[in-house]
């Protein structure tokens, strides 16, 4: 067995740079290869990615194990683990690290199974001591946070949640080694006939201030009078709680909690939100939570770092135009 | 056409406690079917409703799951079935795929299996692709729509609903797919069919029936804690509604949030 550290590239939606959940990695990744005098490696699976094996030694990437095939052009779960598998399996790494997104816990999920080690998902951190990799993993809405030892089995497998680690800094003309890879022969079960933008998506998870409402607002024709405009005063994007998607007045793209999105940004407001614990379990992590209800004794209270009381109708308004003039000045 | 559904029952919230052993202290809380799991009973029900043939319903868990396999059949699922042995408690996500691989390749004739996309509780979202991986079958994860399932060809076409984009795909029969929140409106079992199915035995297989055991995780639990409480927060006070807002301002300008 090596004791390599493997990171799993994706590449930024935009632009040719690897994606920040990789540069996130590649940080961590970094860390603990120096910390047990283990060498860093990129995995770079996909058609036409090379340059992405360079962008990785930018961020910190000792080597690159490249599998770079007309057949890896989409993501399908058969060839980007028989690729992964086949190649743990011949230079056995001690770690795998990917993100947690849905198509990365697709990833992760399968390679672990296929090669039969343990998984630690949606982690928060990890740490390598000695012989021992443990994680650390939130369950049940944040409300009980894991920590799980890996057995003997190696590689330990890991998707890691976006912003849990600083990104690495970039060292231009910093190189690495290549390593070219054949694709194994693998069946590739499923066919991807199309991918399509997803019309409204948000990405709350990469938004790094959340202005959410919530039943307070009254309806819908105030949520969108109201939240948007302080959104977009902040530079931010908007959420919701499930009372107002299930209601109809926002798609659920928008919905915070423990069944819509888990995010941690910047700064949260949650406007006119009582904070049920499915809610608290999809914010309350952010780093600064601003809580805006004519409830004094909501719940969403205990988790605000700013407590606001008062009637989201009349404050919004004027929440938006000082953060606007302040803006001005 | 043979649809397995696997269905796991969940507390409503995660108001959980620690047991001193690391279990999850659910006392007190309503058990209800993982929400996602209820949207795979449904999605099921419609396509059985098109094809014909059985939905079985599929949990591995405890004697009490029996309520929530109850309510699956109340919707209209066609047969049930429980795993359960002692043993199967300290199986890890991994390991409970593998054993419900076995009970599938044991029911033999299975076209299709769907699950939620995860369980609120544990959240791992790695059951799906980890019983794909056992029964060496396609996965179709985080599904918003289900295209076309042919029986006569054996084939499948979905839409997976991504974060921000939507993949069509398609595959051959059999897969496991798992599926998002929204793809369709489950249905309120009946007082009826509530009734009806009062007092259905539910088949139950033991790891012995499986030939599988539960021997280690490949990771194991060591600690398990609340999490860290949040800073104290503080109410931002003022005369009125303006003044409140220019000291909340100040505040987030201050410590340099906008």
């Amino acid at each position: 067995m090596s004791n390599e550290i493997w990171v799993l590239i994706e590449k930024a939606r935009q632009g040719e740079n690897i994606a920040a959940i990789s540069r996130e990695l590649l940080g961590k990744g970094r860390q603990l290869a120096d910390a047990s005098g283990a060498p860093l490696a990129a995995l770079v699976l996909g058609a036409g990615v090379g340059a992405l094996a360079e962008r990785a030694f930018a961020y910190g990437a000792d080597k690159a194990y490249v599998v770079d095939d007309p057949a890896l052009a989409q993501y399908t779960t058969d060839g980007f683990v028989g690729a992964a598998a086949a190649l743990a399996q011949k230079y056995q790494p001690q770690l795998v690290l990917t993100g947690a997104s849905f198509q990365m816990r697709d990833f992760s999920g399968a390679l672990a199974a296929e090669l039969g080690v343990g998984l630690a998902a949606d982690a928060t951190n990890l740490a390598i001591d000695g012989d021992q990799i443990s994680a650390t993993r939130p369950s049940h809405g944040g409300n009980v946070v894991n920590t799980l030892v890996f057995g003997a089995a190696r590689p330990a497998v890991v998707s890691v949640r976006k912003q849990s680690f600083a990104e690495a800094a970039e060292q231009a003309g910093r190189t690495g080694e290549v390593l070219s890879e054949p694709l194994p022969a693998v069946a590739i079960r499923t066919k991807v006939t199309n991918v399509a933008p997803k019309q409204g998506a948000v990405n709350l998870a990469d938004a790094s201030i959340i202005v959410s409402g919530g039943r307070g607002l009254g309806n819908a024709e105030n949520y969108f009078k109201l939240i948007p405009p302080l959104a977009e005063s902040v530079g931010g994007a908007y959420g919701a709680s499930r009372a107002v998607v299930d209601a109809g007045w926002v798609p659920y793209e928008h919905q915070v909690g423990q069944t819509g999105k888990t995010v941690s940004p910047k700064l949260y407001v949650a406007c006119g939100i009582s904070g049920a614990i499915q809610h608290l379990a999809g914010m309350r992590t952010s780093r600064t939570i601003v809580a805006i209800n004519k409830d004094p004794e909501a719940p969403i209270f205990r988790v605000a770092s700013y407590g606001v009381v008062g009637d989201v109708n009349e404050l919004l308004p004027l929440l938006t135009n000082e953060i606007k003039k302040r803006a001005s000045h | 056409m043979h649809i397995v559904v696997c269905m796991k029952q969940v507390p409503r919230d995660n108001s959980v406690k620690i047991n001193a052993d690391l279990s999850i202290n659910a006392e007190g809380i309503e058990q209800i079917m993982n929400l996602f799991d209820e949207y795979a009973v449904e999605e099921a029900l419609q396509w059985n409703e098109k094809l014909g043939g059985k939905v079985t319903v599929l949990s591995l868990g405890p004697d009490e799951w029996k309520d929530q396999i109850r309510r699956a059949l109340a919707m209209g699922a066609t047969d049930s079935l429980l795993l359960n042995d002692p043993s199967f408690a300290k199986l890890d996500v991994l390991g409970a795929a593998k054993a419900v691989a076995a009970a599938i390749k044991k029911l033999g004739d299975v076209d299709l299996v769907i699950a939620g996309r995860n369980s609120t509780d544990d959240e791992s979202g790695a059951f799906g692709p980890a019983l794909a991986r056992a029964l060496g079958w396609a996965q179709l994860t985080y599904v918003g729509k289900f295209l076309d399932i042919s029986d006569s060809a054996k084939k499948i076409v979905v839409e997976r609903h991504l974060e921000e984009q939507i993949e069509t795909v398609e595959a051959g029969l059999p897969v496991v797919a798992t599926v998002v929140k929204d793809i369709n409106e489950p249905r309120y079992p009946s007082l009826l069919r509530i009734k009806k199915v009062a007092k259905v035995e539910i088949p139950t297989w033991g790891a012995a029936d499986l030939g599988v055991s539960a021997d280690g995780t490949a990771a194991s639990i060591t600690a398990r804690v609340p999490p860290p409480p949040r800073p104290k927060g503080e109410l931002v006070e003022g005369a009125d509604g303006a003044e409140k807002v220019r000291k909340l301002v100040d505040k987030l300008m201050e410590n340099q949030v906008i």
